[in-house]
């Protein structure tokens, strides 16, 4: 190691560069989640197929597939985007199928009877699904929802094949600058991995106890 | 569908105007549906995306035969030696992480969470690098192979460990209260059921192992998402093209090994409650059971 500072200051920018990515691309994989669940409980066909089709083509493609599509592919028909927002774009639709999915499941996962009592004391689809079976949901999709954010921290490595500066990218900067110190730089990088990710499933295990409950 | 979704509870059973509406919004999904995909097709038309030539070339018969089937099987290859290496390996570390041995159990834990924190990207490119760093050469095939085998070990030996950990404790104290070693009950009474229950959970980790194989892009293993770009460069006009053909491989391989996944789960499932009502009415089916083979 010559240059610990440099070292550091590489690290800290990886570090930034994952945490600020992984966040917006979770939120934009909530947010279309969100819809995605909303249109595959719907009782318009249509919009099931399409959440479906949707949700099957992301979780059975590779990430590294969708993300040179996304990045190298698309730009020769004309969809140009800066390799930054395609990390963050591509990222955060194949999260998304794997968020719908998990919310779907967390709504499947409320027992029939919570439904059936929220009907019978004369509640309204809207009325049962706002007060009684998305607050139990919820809960249950906490801890899952935590799991698919870690993940999701590890997969922006493969941001790297964009260009964009998060920690791998900047742990292949310096081992091509420096190869001896390649031992020093692994621990550094698992390191900066467990940084973002022991305070995350910290959060989500207190999320967690704060929104279980008695059933 | 014959059988009502789970959902559907949310829904009074509809009446005329509620039919109707459904409809009505079935009718105007369909049509937003079709507008954007109509939308963007109309977009990629006017790009030439459709020309037949950009699909032909990459798909000429002379291009399969030499760039993408062994580009499939590199993949398919990948895989497998990939699968067979991350169940030795889960099988190892699992049973590790729930040895007697507290050093066994702590080595295992330490490996569990070492190489779960990191991606998988990392554990193929940071040995292909520093190995051609110092001027080592050896086939990409391993880098890959090893990677995956590695990550997915600690995976598999979680999956394993929670597996055996959600098997009810009776089971164990039954197999001891009856004399057998701890050896044997593991192996007669503990590892059969937890083998049935988790064997979902590993069908679907040997599913994204297959789907992590393209990772072998980054170490210029020419599995089929390098072949994708080999074939774009050598046509330029169809890369995008070509990288789709590469991604639609891929999908199709894991969607129909995920409904494979899917099928044994309901099946499994299936037979869990009915083993357990077999057992229940009396103590005759224990002697049934494979513990006297030792």
């Amino acid at each position: 190691m010559k240059n610990l500072d440099e070292v550091v200051r590489l690290f800290a920018e990886g570090l930034w560069g994952t945490l600020w990515l992984s966040l917006a691309s979770f939120a934009l994989a909530l947010v279309l989640g969100a819809i995605l669940a909303m249109m595959n409980v719907s009782p318009a066909p249509p919009a099931r197929w399409a959440a479906q089709t949707y949700t099957a083509f992301f979780r059975n493609t590779p990430l590294l597939a969708i993300i040179l599509l996304a990045g190298f592919g698309l730009p020769k028909i004309g969809l140009r985007f800066e390799p930054e927002q395609w990390a963050l774009i591509t990222l955060g639709m194949y999260t998304s199928a794997f968020v719908g999915e998990t919310l779907r499941s967390g709504i499947n996962s409320i027992s029939l009877g919570q439904a059936e009592a929220a009907r019978s004391i004369g509640l309204t689809f809207g009325q049962s699904l706002r007060h009684v079976i998305l607050p139990q949901a919820v809960r249950t999709v906490v801890p899952p929802l935590g799991t698919l954010y870690t993940a999701l921290v590890k997969n922006t490595a493969l941001a790297l094949v964009l260009g964009f500066p998060e920690i791998a990218a900047k742990a292949e900067l310096m081992i091509n600058q420096d190869v001896s110190s390649v031992w020093a730089i692994i621990i550094g990088l698992v390191v900066c991995y467990l940084l973002i990710n022991l305070p995350a499933s910290w959060l989500i295990s207190r999320a967690e106890k704060r929104a279980t409950f008695a059933r | 569908m014959s059988k009502p979704s789970q959902s559907s509870v949310l829904f009074d059973a509809l009446g005329p105007r509620g039919r109707k509406r459904v409809a009505a919004s079935s009718v105007g999904s369909l049509i937003v549906v079709l507008a954007i995909v109509g939308f963007a097709a109309y977009q990629l038309n006017s790009k030439g995306f459709f020309e037949a030539d950009r699909w032909a070339n990459p798909l000429d018969a002379l291009v399969i035969e030499n760039s993408w089937l062994p580009a499939l099987l590199n993949t398919l290859q990948a895989a497998g030696m990939g699968c067979v290496g991350a169940l030795v390996l889960g099988t190892f570390i699992g049973f590790g992480r729930i040895s007697r041995f507290k050093v066994l159990r702590f080595l295992s834990g330490v490996y569990v969470q070492f190489f779960r924190a990191m991606p998988v990207v990392m554990l193929i490119w940071l040995p292909f690098t520093s190995l051609n760093h110092i001027g080592v050469n050896v086939n990409s095939l391993w880098f890959v192979v090893v990677g995956l085998a590695v990550y997915n070990g600690a995976v598999l030996a979680e999956i394993l460990r929670s597996g055996i950990n959600a098997l009810p404790s009776g089971q164990a104290a039954a197999g001891q209260a009856i004399g057998l070693r701890h050896g044997q009950v593991m192996r007669y009474v503990v590892f059969p059921q937890a083998f049935r229950n988790m064997l979902p959970a590993v069908l679907a980790q040997l599913v994204v192992l297959l789907k992590d194989t393209a990772l072998g892009y980054i170490v210029v293993y020419t599995e089929l998402l390098r072949t994708g770009r080999l074939v774009g460069t050598d046509y330029p006009q169809s890369y995008l093209q070509s990288l789709i053909i590469a991604a639609g491989v891929y999908f199709i391989i894991a969607y129909t090994l995920s409904k494979i996944v899917s099928v044994v789960e309901k099946r499994t499932r299936r037979k869990v409650p009915k083993a357990a009502k077999a057992v229940a009415p009396g103590l005759s089916a224990v002697g049934g059971g494979g513990v006297t083979v030792a």
